[in-house]
């Protein structure tokens, strides 16, 4: 199909990898963000708010560099942890998978946020006063009201992961076969002479799969809509 | 309100007049690896003759050949191969014959002072290596022929780390986030103390990097890009050449 070479299938598959990769890893911990944000008041709370939402406001550049910095070989955390360990971050798919958490995070976060604020809170001091404990009631009660929230921040991460150029390219690189994303493989077909037609067949996988997410996600509303 | 209207609409044309007689400005395409000789040899040429000024614009030669292709202005542009000037010519971008032989260079493995790496058959063994993108980065380019000369693409596959332009390539090695670095001789040699030349990759396997210099239709038109393509040229740009290591014949 359009003639594409091995290298540009395997970018197909990374994108999806990743996109999901990324997207699974942050659930629980968006989840557990958007639960402190939403039910508890602590000190710093406008901080993490800050922190976590950060990256939506920050250009990608700037986050691949930092991460660069950090987890390089000789950033902070990659001279002290990741080298002893032995294990190795920049210019594999783990780092391609790290820099689109990072950058997709807020945008989980936010949904399940609203999915969680829509919740009547009478339902879960009911749930408290009929003798649930804490972890009772977010798994019984809190987990399944906000679900809508949460299957929306996931297809929602995931669209954007898709599409991470920025900070994958600072901390990924650009290794076909390895780490090259679609965007990744666009950018190189559009800097080249004649690689029009593949940035173009590239482009139509991309709005394809978006298309395709896109429909996901109206799908699965109408049908919650229905059940609820 | 009208008032303002008309003021602005003052400003509007005197910034535009401004802009208009402004002195002949030239705009140049130059493939990365030139930047640092052209923009000297520019600022000389700027020198004497004070009503030109440059604007210099740095790359890989095939993402400057598309950008060219699109519309980006460019009077000359420089290439470290023949084939992308080739290109712009067949595209009608390029004035025909205009397309000349500037300087040669050398491609070279950068890395560590401390990895025992002295040849291609070394390079093998380690773990990510950077080359320039071949899809648009000449030094890219001879390294993956050289690789097909020697017959080790199949073991170096998944370990390419691709680069945006030969300047890129050599930050890699130099930050080491890349075991080492196929870049130019003349890069190596602006290269930080981290990283040095391991070994030079035989010329054999190679065709000679062959640097070129293009009018393009909008510089052959215009009188002061023919000038400094001329000076491009002359005794004292062959001077500045071999001063930042190229050679020139």
């Amino acid at each position: 199909m359009f003639g594409f070479s091995p290298s540009d299938y395997s970018a197909i598959a990374l994108s999806v990898k990743v996109a999901i990769t990324a997207t699974l890893l942050s659930l629980p911990f968006g989840f557990a963000v958007a639960y402190l944000m939403t039910f508890n008041k602590f000190r710093g709370k406008i901080v993490l708010d800050g922190i976590v939402n950060l990256p939506l406001t920050l250009p990608p550049v700037v986050v691949g560099y930092l991460l660069l910095l950090l987890l390089g070989r000789n950033g902070w955390i990659g001279r002290t942890l990741l080298q002893p360990l032995g294990i190795e971050v920049i210019f594999t798919w783990k780092a391609a998978v790290i820099a689109t958490a990072v950058v997709g995070f807020p945008l989980m976060v936010r949904s399940i946020r609203i999915g969680m604020e829509t919740i009547d809170r009478g339902l879960i001091q009911a749930s408290r006063t009929l003798g649930a404990g804490r972890l009772d009631t977010v798994t019984t009660v809190i987990l399944p009201l906000s679900l809508r929230g949460i299957i929306a921040g996931s297809v929602l991460m995931f669209a954007r992961g898709l599409g991470e150029f920025g900070a994958t390219i600072i901390v990924a690189g650009n290794i076909p076969g390895v780490t090259q994303t679609i965007p990744l493989a666009i950018y190189e077909y559009a800097s080249s002479p004649g690689g029009d037609v593949m940035a173009m067949a590239l482009c139509g996988i991309s709005i394809t799969l978006s298309g395709i997410v896109l429909i996901f996600h109206e799908w699965i509303g109408r049908r919650m809509d229905r059940a609820g | 309100m009208k008032s303002i209207i008309r003021k602005c609409f003052y400003m509007a044309t005197f910034i535009l007049s401004a802009v208009s007689i402004h002195p002949a400005s030239i705009d140049l395409s130059i493939a990365a690896s030139l930047k640092e000789v052209v923009t000297e040899l520019s600022n000389d040429f700027a020198n004497m003759k004070p009503a030109v000024s440059f604007k210099r614009n740095t790359g890989a030669p095939g993402a400057l050949a598309t950008q060219i292709e699109n519309g980006a202005p460019c009077d000359i542009f420089f290439s470290a191969n023949a084939d992308w000037a080739d290109y712009l010519m067949k595209k009608k971008l390029a004035d025909a014959g205009s397309i000349s032989v500037l300087a040669f260079n050398e491609l070279v493995f950068v890395g560590k002072s401390g990895l025992k790496v002295n040849g291609l058959n070394d390079v093998v063994t380690l773990k990510k290596i950077a080359i320039g993108s071949p899809k648009s980065v000449p030094a890219g380019e001879y390294a993956m022929e050289a690789f097909t000369k020697a017959d080790l693409v199949g073991r170096l596959k998944y370990k390419l780390v691709m680069a945006k332009d030969v300047r890129e390539c050599l930050m890699y090695a130099e930050r080491g986030e890349v075991d080492g670095a196929f870049v130019y001789r003349t890069d190596a040699a602006i290269a930080s103390r981290n990283v040095k030349i391991l070994f030079i990759v035989p010329q054999r396997l190679y065709r000679r990097i062959t640097y070129t210099m293009t009018l393009t239709g909008s510089g052959a038109g215009k009188k002061e890009a023919a000038d400094f393509y001329r000076f491009m040229h002359s005794a004292h740009a062959k001077k500045v050449l071999v001063k930042y290591g190229f050679a020139v014949k």
